[in-house]
């Protein structure tokens, strides 16, 4: 598949003097060395933080949705805003793995495994905001289609929450296995490496006795290929879903056709605003600058801008349809969302998402580390302001004035938000001691071509 | 199939010809069983150590040990009945007609009796009975925990035998010491009570009856009294007038005993074309002020001025006064009344003997005959010098007993710590009451008294207008009523049932049947009328008299709230947490305040994050007398005049979250609700309100309600269609057509069976929210107390929402809307449309459920726990529902109500829903829901479903009009009609197609169940 040359325009993926080995010793270096003060103290912090969301949680499940700040006009606010989120975030990841597999983009080699590992442990945290959000989570299991005692008792195929259920869980799944299916390889590498016997079997279960004969190369690129073609309509399909639980509903400022392919840009969007977030820690972290380089950022930065300005032109779409629809509850709602009460939502929304990407038309800030992390964190703010402004601006002041009313969140609103930031970095922060954070065997298979060694090698010898 | 097996019975029939084979043929056993060893044998029988007898005593004795054993079980709250009442089948109400007496509200009704529980009451209409939120609210007061369960000497229980020893004794001391004995009591208006009261000065002697209203009618009724010699109330024919103005007088609230909703809206109903026109002078914006079509706002001392210039206007003709906007209203207000003669009335709520005598005067000129004045009322009886009176004899040590029924002084009357003096003067204090309130703390004997469903009674509420008053539930403490404790203390062995019964036979009935009057809850006599007797009085000096009242910069205007009334029944959390019908505000009382006069004292308003309501807070003075207030900005206050409700501040016998609000009858001096010389200074600190409605206006959405004016409405050649009541129209394909007839679904066939709809008529409607309370009992809605209101978090099934206009009318507002082009012009307009008025139009419409053929909560659910029913009803599946509030985020109408948290049974809601007693007013044909589901208005199914299987087990078809809803049942006004449209006859079915009717947001194309009609208002000036 991947040839061994490659123009001497394209800039090295793998910078410095990096033969396969070394590429091996770098990738296990995490996983084989001990943590550092830094990984503990991060991981206290994200540690505490979940286990204030399980305890927000056991208060919530335990008195009553009354606990969080929703009301009467109100029904949704911060559950559902973190929900979208975190869907959103765990968007980057099967982009990245599967669209970039399919047009052949070889720098998402050393970012893929990462960002994959963020969308499952994203997709968790999103997953969590459905069920908690029921008034009676125990009857959670009213929601999927099983078979039962009254025959006819069916769930509500009409419903886009409904449609929800099957398209988080399947995304789940789908990016659950393709992920595995990547760490195969490594995992084995991993355990060919150990010394330690539980080490051991510990990945040579987890690699499902990988032996790296030719067969294994060819099914692993037969079924990644084949993954990817799952995975991508996925991409399309769940955002566009999650998006449907506003857009055919009836309330003005959700009821929107634009909808669809405006959450996906933004879910495109903010996730790899989290990617940039991730990675740029990590590589200098675990010492993976050599993989993970300058480029791989400036990449993604150019797909933050692509996707920030196509959220900007729905945003000023939505203005436009509004006043373009004369429908006076449309107008109204849109007019509340930009200047109602809550106008400094709608402000930090538009500066972090419309106008901060803007910045990246720039090389000079696109290729800043520094300027990128701090454009990544506005990204990520801005868009939880977003969903949040999409939900409670609209529900706030809806058709009949008497009912209108504000949402202001609570400790146990903050606490469960917290906690899911918690959880996720706990997850990471596991992750990253323990399993393979750069797809080493594929890295491998572009040593020869976009290793700056190599790459030098040959150039001059053309010259 | 015969079986050919054959079976082997023994080995003996392998053998040939044997005996035993043969014999066992013929029998069933081989052997004879010796029955005679055991029992033909007589002296084995005589002989053994068990005889017949004692065989018989050990069985006894078993079976009694073994049934003792089985009762061991804990007993639970039910308990099946040992023999079932002829009367009761279990599942099945009954209804019984009695009547409400409490001194302050009056009323015909029936109780629903579920098992021996009484859970509801509704009007009486057979008897032209009404039922107002309280009344609706007062079959809670029943099971209210902190009752006094029994009597009390000096807070020590006592027993009831001892009590009236004692009593007797000091009675017939004080009899010996030749002094007065004094019966301090609330209106009762029973002739009974009146018999009975002196019979009880035949016994001692020397009595004095004295009659106190909380809040006065004394002037009407002195005014009355002088002018047609009777001290009564007279009562109107609102229904017939063509002309209404009131003064001051709150005719929709609780102003003289109110009732006259339903006579009223009568009268504001166009449909042939006519309604009356209402002019309102007031200070407060009160419900009737809202439900004006002119509404003049003017201080408490203009009202003086206003109703002497309408005197000299109407009466002495003069219309030469200089041009001021009181005067023109003043002059137009006249001319209106002239021109409509004897259909015009003028009523006044003034507590002043001079303005009552004037507004008397001027129908007397007016040859009106919208007032009754030979059917009077007997609604206030109460006597303000009589009070004082007393207070000042008790403190003289000339009185030698008070016995206090029906009555609150010690909170009500402004003067408390002077009665509480006297009383501690007087030989011997008795206070009949139902709660260990503020007076039964003071007295020496606290004597319990039953709720009235648990007493016998009788009320002449009008003349000739006998009720029976019978319990309808056994007494729950041990308490005695009022005429029971008098037969004793007279030396009477009878019970009050028989006196009752033995009065009514020889004195009222004339010779008609007691059984029916009791069944029927009344009788009326119409050849009892009042003596009316037409004296000449001097009305010019009653007009110089008025004139010489001086106002002030501020005037404070005392009245009543709908919810609280007088504020007997202030641990009732259904009626705290009702939310007010102006101000939606609940659990609170608040000083009123104009916004220009909030202004000029830095008093403001502002919500917190979450919305909630907060208030500046002020300190009042009056006479001396102060207490510091919050403020609460009031559209429609005239600026100078401060209003504050009596009834709230109560502390003593109710519930940490009941003790809500102020006590303002401290500034109730001399028993007028006009107090001038009010100083006010604004102090440190907030209050929190509770307040359900925090967007006054209606934004120019003039669709939400549809507003025209008579003449309009009777102009024959508009299409309603096109013009006053305009259907939404959109484009399909590139044709203009109505919004309803766009659709996406296909149609049920809905013409089979039932199909349910609401009318409600927004014209008839006066907002007073009886309706909310009926909903509350007869579906169990939880309340929540005020903190969770203060975070929108209301359960009301059905909400009454009020909005103001911004402009002169809701017209004006949809203009501005419309004018409102360009961006900043349209954030301009809609900022400015988020005012109200300085003096808005005002308009209530009733929310609920609406019911909708194209439901978006029902699409939405996951769990399909929100379905159609096929009568028409948007039905909740509660065991189903898992609490997403999507369908409430997707309902139009904002009417779902989720439950936050598990509202019965937890301690954080110590409401009706949190104790025993509360619990039983429970509707047991209606699931008490559990927390994190959804909840909303049934169309009240249970009803419902309950006509239907009645005539299916009748064998017939449901009854025209037969159905109902507690809403609909409990519309005084008339102004909602619940039926099944697929029967022609019913009366909704004409409605539900009136050219009045349209559905609430209509484009959205929900196709709702529930039809509002446009609101008329007569704004024609003569």
């Amino acid at each position: 598949m991947s040839s061994h040359y490659e123009a001497p325009i394209r800039r090295p993926l793998i910078i410095g003097d990096k033969n396969y080995h070394d590429i091996s010793v770098d990738v296990a270096a995490p996983v084989e060395g001990k943590a550092n003060k830094l990984w503990w103290i991060a991981f206290s912090i994200a540690l505490l933080a979940f286990l204030w969301g399980i305890g927000a949680i056991t208060y919530t499940i335990g008195t009553g949705i009354g606990a969080w700040g929703l009301n009467k006009t109100v029904g949704w606010a911060w559950d559902i805003t973190n929900f979208v989120w975190w869907v959103g975030i765990g968007h980057a990841g099967t982009l990245i793995s599967a669209v970039l597999l399919l047009f052949r983009q070889k720098w998402r080699m050393g970012i893929n495994r990462s960002a994959e590992a963020m969308t499952i442990f994203s997709v968790i945290q999103a997953g969590l905001f459905p069920i908690i959000h029921m008034g009676r989570v125990w009857n959670a299991h009213f929601v999927l289609p099983i078979p039962n005692q009254f025959g006819t008792l069916w769930t509500n195929f009409n419903s886009p929450l409904l449609w929800d259920v099957f398209a988080i869980s399947t995304y789940l799944s789908v990016s659950m296995v393709f992920w595995w299916t990547g760490l195969l390889p490594d995992f084995a590498m991993l355990r060919d490496r150990a010394v330690k016997p539980f080490q051991k079997k510990i990945y040579s279960l987890v690699s499902f006795g990988w032996t790296g004969r030719a067969k294994d190369w060819q099914r692993f690129e037969e079924v990644s290929l084949v993954l990817a073609g799952l995975a991508t309509p996925l991409v399309l399909s769940v955002h566009t879903i999650v998006s449907f639980d506003f857009a055919t509903s009836i309330v003005p400022g959700w009821h929107t056709t634009i909808f669809p392919p405006y959450f996906v840009a933004g879910a495109v969007f903010s996730g790899f605003a989290m990617v940039n977030t991730l990675l740029i820690i990590m590589r200098k972290v675990v010492s993976l600058e050599a993989y993970i380089t300058k480029q791989h950022i400036e990449l993604m930065n150019i797909v933050i801008m692509i996707t920030g300005s196509i959220v900007g032109c729905a945003y000023i779409t939505e203005l436009f349809i509004a006043w373009y629809s004369g429908v006076e509850y449309e107008q109204y709602a849109f007019l509340n969302r930009a200047t109602g009460p809550y106008w400094w939502a709608y402000l930090i929304m538009m500066s972090c998402n419309v106008f901060s990407p803007q910045f990246m038309w720039s090389k000079r800030l696109r290729t800043s580390i520094t300027f990128s992390f701090i454009i990544s964190i506005m990204v990520n703010v801005g868009m939880w302001f977003e969903r949040f402004v999409i939900i409670v601006t609209s529900l706030h002041r809806d058709y009949l004035p008497s009912s209108w009313t504000m949402f202001s969140p609570t400790f146990i609103d903050i606490g469960i938000f917290i906690g899911t930031i918690g959880f996720f970095f706990v997850l990471f922060l596991l992750y990253a001691r323990t399993f393979p954070v750069i797809a080493q065997a594929e890295i491998k298979s572009i040593l020869k071509a976009s290793g700056e060694k190599y790459k030098k090698l040959r150039d001059g010898n053309h010259e | 199939m015969a079986s050919n097996k054959k079976y082997w019975r023994s080995v003996e029939e392998l053998k040939e010809n044997s005996a035993i084979v043969d014999t066992l043929k013929h029998k069933e056993f081989l052997e004879e069983i010796p029955t005679d060893i055991f029992l033909g044998d007589k002296k084995t029988l005589e002989t053994s150590s068990t005889t017949r007898r004692d065989f018989l005593k050990y069985v006894g004795f078993t079976t009694a040990a073994v049934t003792l054993a089985s009762c061991e079980g804990p007993v639970v709250k039910t308990i099946p009945y040992i023999i079932t009442p002829n009367d009761i089948i279990p599942g099945v109400a009954e209804y019984y007609a009695t009547t409400m007496a409490n001194g302050f509200d009056f009323a015909n009704i029936l109780v629903k009796v579920r098992e021996g529980r009484p859970i509801k009451i509704e009007p009486n209409k057979e008897a032209n009975g009404t039922t107002n939120a309280r009344v609706q609210a007062s079959i809670l007061s029943l099971y209210d925990s902190l009752r006094l369960k029994g009597p009390k000497a000096n807070g020590a229980e006592i027993s009831w035998i001892d009590a009236d020893q004692q009593i007797i004794s000091k009675l017939n001391e004080i009899k010996a010491a030749n002094l007065p004995i004094a019966v301090l009591t609330g209106t009762s208006a029973s002739p009974s009570t009146t018999k009975l009261l002196s019979k009880l000065n035949e016994t001692f002697g020397n009595l004095v009856l004295v009659e106190y209203d909380a809040v006065s009618e004394s002037a009407a009724l002195d005014a009355f009294e002088y002018m047609y010699g009777t001290r009564a109330l007279p009562d109107y024919h609102l229904e017939n007038a063509e002309v209404i103005v009131s003064i001051g007088a709150d005719f929709l609230g609780s102003w003289q005993g109110g009732g006259f909703e339903a006579q009223y809206s009568k009268g504001r109903n166009p449909s042939n074309g006519k309604m009356s026109r209402h002019i309102q002078f007031e200070s407060n914006m009160s419900l009737t002020g809202a439900n004006a079509d002119k509404r003049v706002m003017i201080k408490p001392s203009d009202q003086n001025l206003a109703l002497i210039k309408l005197y000299q206007a109407v009466v002495k003709g003069v219309s030469t006064l200089e041009e001021t906007p009181l005067n023109d209203a003043v002059q137009k207000a006249a001319r209106q009344l002239m021109k409509a003669g004897s259909k015009g009335v003028v009523i006044t709520g003034i507590q002043d003997k001079n303005a009552q005598l004037l507004a008397l005067a001027i129908n007397k000129a007016l040859n009106s005959e919208i007032i009754e004045l030979s059917t009077t009322k007997n609604t206030r009886k109460g006597n303000d010098a009589d009070v004082a009176q007393l207070i000042a004899d008790m403190n003289e040590g000339k009185i030698g007993a008070v016995i206090i029924h029906n009555s609150n002084p010690v909170y009500t009357l402004p003067n408390a710590s002077a009665f509480v003096e006297g009383l501690k003067k007087v030989k011997l204090s008795v206070a009949f009451s139902m709660q260990n309130n503020e007076t039964a703390n003071v007295v020496q004997y606290t004597l319990a008294t039953p709720h009235y469903l648990e007493s016998w009674g009788d009320v002449e509420i009008k003349k000739g207008h006998y009720s029976l008053m019978q319990p309808t539930i056994k007494t729950l403490f041990n308490t005695r009523q009022f005429q029971d404790v008098l037969l004793t203390w007279t030396g009477s062995t009878a019970t009050y049932y028989d006196f009752l019964k033995e009065m009514w036979n020889t004195e009222i009935l004339v010779g008609k049947s007691w059984n029916q009057s009791l069944h029927d809850g009344i009788f009326i006599n119409e050849t009892v009328k009042s003596e009316v007797k037409s004296l000449e009085v001097d009305i010019d000096t009653a007009g110089a008299e008025l004139s010489k009242v001086k106002g002030s910069d501020f005037e404070l205007d005392l009245y009543v709230k709908i919810g609280l009334g007088d504020g007997q029944m202030a641990n009732n959390p259904w009626l705290q947490e009702f939310p007010d019908p102006i101000t939606r505000t609940s659990w609170d009382n608040y000083l009123t305040m104009s916004k220009a006069d909030a202004a000029a004292l830095g008093a403001i308003n502002k919500h917190e994050a979450n919305g909630a309501l907060n208030g500046s807070l002020v300190e009042l003075t009056v006479n001396g007398v102060s207490e510091i207030l919050p403020v609460l900005i009031q559209p429609g206050q005239a600026k100078g005049s401060l209003g504050l409700a009596l009834g709230y501040g109560r502390k003593q016998g109710l519930k940490a979250e009941m003790q809500t609000g102020k006590n303002a009858y401290k500034f109730y001096n001399n028993f007028t609700n006009f107090q001038p010389n009010v100083s006010l200074k604004l102090v440190e600190g907030e209050h929190e309100f509770a307040c359900i409605q925090l967007q006054n206006t209606l934004m120019g959405r003039g669709d939400i309600i549809k507003e025209t004016t008579l003449e309009i409405y009777n102009d024959a050649s508009l299409n309603p269609k096109d013009s006053w009541n305009e259907s939404p129209k959109v484009s399909l394909d590139h044709k203009e057509v109505e919004a309803t007839s766009v659709d996406l679904w296909e149609s049920f066939d809905r013409s089979i069976g039932h199909h349910f709809n609401l009318s409600i008529d927004l014209n008839t409607c006066t907002g007073c929210g009886a309706c909310i309370i009926a909903c509350h009992a007869e579906n169990n809605v939880p309340v929540v107390g005020k903190a969770e209101i203060r975070r929108s978090r209301d359960m009301h099934w059905l909400r009454i929402d009020r909005y103001y206009s911004h402009e002169e009318d809701f017209e004006g507002d949809t203009k501005l809307k419309d004018s409102s082009k360009g961006v900043i012009g349209f954030k301009e307009g809609m900022d400015a449309l988020e005012d109200p008025s300085e003096n808005p139009s005002v308009a209530f419409q009733p929310v609920m459920c609406q019911h909708c053929n194209h439901a978006p909560c029902e699409t939405v659910c996951p769990v399909a726990a929100t379905s159609h029913g096929r009568q028409g009803q948007n039905q909740m599946a509660y065991n189903r529902c898992v609490g997403t509030r999507y369908c409430a985020n997707n309902c139009p109408y904002k009417v779902r109500r989720f439950n936050w948290f598990e509202y019965p049974n937890n301690s954080k809601f110590d409401f009706n829903m949190n104790d025993d007693l509360g619990k039983m007013v429970l509707n047991p044909d209606v699931v008490v829901r559990s927390r994190g589901v959804m909840e909303k208005c049934s169309m009240c199914i249970q009803m419902t479903q309950a006509t239907i299987l009645k005539a299916k087990k009748e064998g017939r078809p449901v009854n025209t009009n037969e159905f109902g809803t507690a809403c609909a049942n409990a519309c005084t006004a008339g102004a909602m009609v619940f039926g099944d449209v697929n029967n022609q006859e019913d009366t909704v079915t004409g409605l539900a197609e009136d050219k009045r009717a349209y559905h609430l947001l209509e484009h959205i194309g929900t196709k709702p169940n529930v039809v509002y009609h446009v609101k008329v208002r007569n704004i024609q000036e003569a």
